[in-house]
């Protein structure tokens, strides 16, 4: 089969024009070592032939590692003898910030005998202004080509095909000199060609100037900014809670069909305790994933997230984040996992990897329960300041920004200590044109990211559950949690749990909260011979508060759930998206440490104070 | 006038004049591939408050640069 490579610089348009000619049939892969997606699609007019959407740069001369590694693959590619043809994408409105990239790609088609072809995109934006541009005395300059489309309306895409598709036409394009020019001078071309054949701009970037007094005013600016964040931050909350709460009903409701068909009872737990508990564990966050997918998607494709990032630069960049961290720390908020993927937009590397380890110390909605129970067992229900303030309210108030302000600190600390400061990306964010999104492109993103996480994620969350169901089931069979493995192991470790005042009850919770963090209320209910706890956690409260445990021990929990990494699914997609499992264990070994020594240092304190 | 690319207010032109020492190579290749040559005329469209990055149009592309870049750019305004 013959292979198309399609590249463009980014917003060019190159996801919208992919999919006009694939269609329904793609494939999205991963390069090692870069976070972007790479798809592939049969042409939906000749199937024979495929397209491969490379990664959209700037240039062909990388100046960080990532952009080192896509370059590496586009010059590879074209030793493969499959890949025949390159499409190269510019924007013909900004015709200056893609012609030297073009140029480059003309170039290495030139010096590896494939035919190239040069799509100018959003002729459609011209023809509204009644812009007209010489395609033909550009393709003539540059050595191929130039064919006008517009991937909106689909205009011009029937000549694209009739040309990738005339394999009669072998003739490449005598580019010997074009083949030996260094990039320097290919550089000073771009800047001529586009001085002599670009469409002047004022016209074309009124509208945009225009939206932009207003995204980027200092009071209207900053307010539809929150309102904009409020929404993104609902629609992970709420949008998607329904989606969930179906995915857990639904399960529930398989579970309760097939579970009494069962014979043996061990086979019975173990599939509705182990396959329904693991299955469950990660689909319940595929809701959220698909709604924060789109909604970002949304953002990125109007072309306000260029906006919000300038927006929350300056403050971030005092952490050593980026404003393009703000979108991935804000859906930590609601759950990691989300936020990890939303990283992808990061292109800095370094800042990527700061926003990686900011994001799992956000207060997720996990953490709520346990900050629940313990604000209820350990903080008095009472008010200060005359009523105005209740105390409990206080408590998940700070223990909520601590979190936050962990992170930003944790960032701030690390990016000090790096050296990569000057091969990082520079901030040089383009600002493209307010656009409408297009739907059918989002839509699939969102699929293929929730197909990633469950292929890619899945398998480990399951194991993890499936080992810890067996560690807590055997060796009595599910009769008491207390006398399990896992029970055992609690009471060995329980020495490591009295320096916090805990016993080995809380040791066990705080071991199976790895699943995820909520499952510690349900385990300590177990613990404490209570059922449902996390569904109603009063007798669990009344329990805790019985049982005499110190005020100390209280706040050294709340501390170390605001900074352990106890959530198996964050670290195994922060391992498949950073590409690097180690930095995963790193930071959960480095987290837990700081969450339990931290704790120490919390509980002697308030043990102190509180006599 | 010559001054830097950061100390232009909103509705400001000036013209490109050069990269100063402490801008990295890297940098400076990937501003030039962008359209920020010497010679060519930069307009700042938006200069948003409390030190955010500004917005800059060059040629007839709009990109966002902060301080820790536009400052090293040189440029020269009509005004004396």
């Amino acid at each position: 089969m013959s292979k198309i490579i399609l590249i463009g610089s980014p917003n060019s348009g190159k996801s919208l024009l992919f999919n006009r000619l694939t269609g329904l049939s793609q494939k999205v892969a991963n390069f090692p070592g870069i976070t972007v997606d790479v798809a592939t699609g049969r042409l939906a007019a000749a199937p024979g032939m495929s397209l491969v959407d490379f990664p959209g740069t700037y240039s062909l001369q990388p100046i960080s590692g990532e952009e080192r590694v896509a370059t590496e693959y586009f010059t590879q590619a074209l030793d493969d003898p499959e890949v025949t043809q390159v499409l190269c994408l510019v924007d013909i409105t900004r015709l200056e910030k893609s012609l030297y990239f073009t140029l480059q790609v003309v170039r290495e088609c030139a010096r590896h005998g494939k035919r190239a072809l040069v799509v100018a995109n959003m002729m459609d934006v011209l023809a509204k202004h009644g812009i007209s541009v010489d395609l033909e005395g550009l393709g003539a300059e540059i050595g191929a080509p130039v064919l006008p489309v517009s991937a909106r309306t689909g205009e011009g895409l029937d000549a694209v095909v009739a040309h990738l598709t005339n394999t009669a036409d072998t003739s490449i394009d005598n580019n010997s000199a074009l083949a030996e020019t260094p990039d320097t001078l290919l550089r000073g071309n771009a800047h001529q060609l586009a001085r002599k054949y670009g469409p002047r701009g004022d016209l074309l970037i009124k509208t945009q100037t225009r939206l932009d007094g207003f995204f980027l005013h200092s009071a209207l600016g900053g307010f539809a900014f929150f309102a904009i964040m409020f929404l993104l931050f609902q629609s992970i909350f709420t949008w998607a809670a329904p989606a969930m709460d179906a995915v857990e009903a639904g399960l529930g409701a398989l579970a309760d069909w097939v579970v009494p068909l069962i014979g043996p009872q061990m086979a019975k737990d173990f599939t509705s305790d182990a396959i329904f508990s693991g299955i469950g564990a990660f689909l319940v966050f595929v809701p959220q994933i698909f709604v924060l997918t789109f909604v970002i998607g949304l953002l990125e494709d109007s072309g306000y997230m260029a906006r919000a990032a300038l927006i929350c630069h300056k403050p971030l960049r005092l952490f050593g984040l980026t404003g393009k961290s703000f979108i991935p720390m804000l859906s930590g908020v609601a759950c990691a996992i989300p936020g990890i993927y939303a990283a992808r937009s990061v292109d800095s590397p370094m800042k990527r990897l700061l926003t990686y380890m900011a994001i799992p110390l956000m207060p997720c909605s996990a953490r709520l329960p346990v900050y629940t129970l313990l604000i209820a067992a350990f903080i008095p229900n009472t008010t200060a300041l005359g009523g105005l303030v209740g105390l409990q309210g206080l408590a998940m108030f700070c223990t909520y920004f601590f979190g936050m302000f962990t992170g930003l600190i944790v960032t701030g600390l690390v990016s000090r200590t790096r050296e990569d400061h000057y091969t990082d990306l520079p901030f040089v964010l383009e600002m493209p044109p307010y656009r409408l999104p297009a739907l059918p492109p989002l839509l699939r993103t969102c699929w293929n990211r929730c197909r990633h996480f469950i292929t890619k994620a899945g398998a480990i969350i399951f194991t993890v559950t499936v080992v810890v169901w067996f560690l807590g089931y055997f060796p009595n069979y599910g009769a008491d949690l207390g006398e399990s493995w896992l029970g055992q192991v609690g009471q060995v470790v329980e020495p490591a749990f009295a320096p916090l005042g805990l016993d080995w009850r809380y040791g066990v919770a705080i071991m199976t909260s790895f699943l995820a963090r909520e499952v510690f209320v349900g385990t300590l209910g177990t613990m404490f011979g209570i059922e449902g706890a996390d569904e109603n956690m009063v007798p669990l409260v009344d329990q805790i508060q019985a049982s005499g445990l110190p005020l100390a021990s209280g706040v050294a929990l709340l501390f170390f759930f605001a900074i352990a990494l106890m959530c198996v699914s964050t670290l195994a997609i922060l391992g498949r998206e950073s590409g690097s499992y180690r930095l995963a264990v790193k930071l959960f070994l480095a987290y837990g440490a700081l969450a339990y020594l931290g704790a120490i240092g919390v509980f002697q304190l308030v043990s102190l104070f509180s006599g | 006038m010559s001054t830097s690319l950061w100390s232009l207010r909103a509705g400001d032109e000036g013209r490109i004049t050069g990269f100063d020492d402490a801008l990295a190579e890297n940098y400076r290749v990937r501003l030039m591939e962008l359209g920020f040559h010497p010679g060519e005329t930069v307009a700042c469209l938006q200069a948003p408050a409390f030190g955010a990055p500004k917005v800059f149009r060059v040629s007839n592309t709009v990109f966002s640069l902060d301080d820790e870049v536009a400052a090293h750019i040189n440029i020269e305004t009509s005004a004396s």
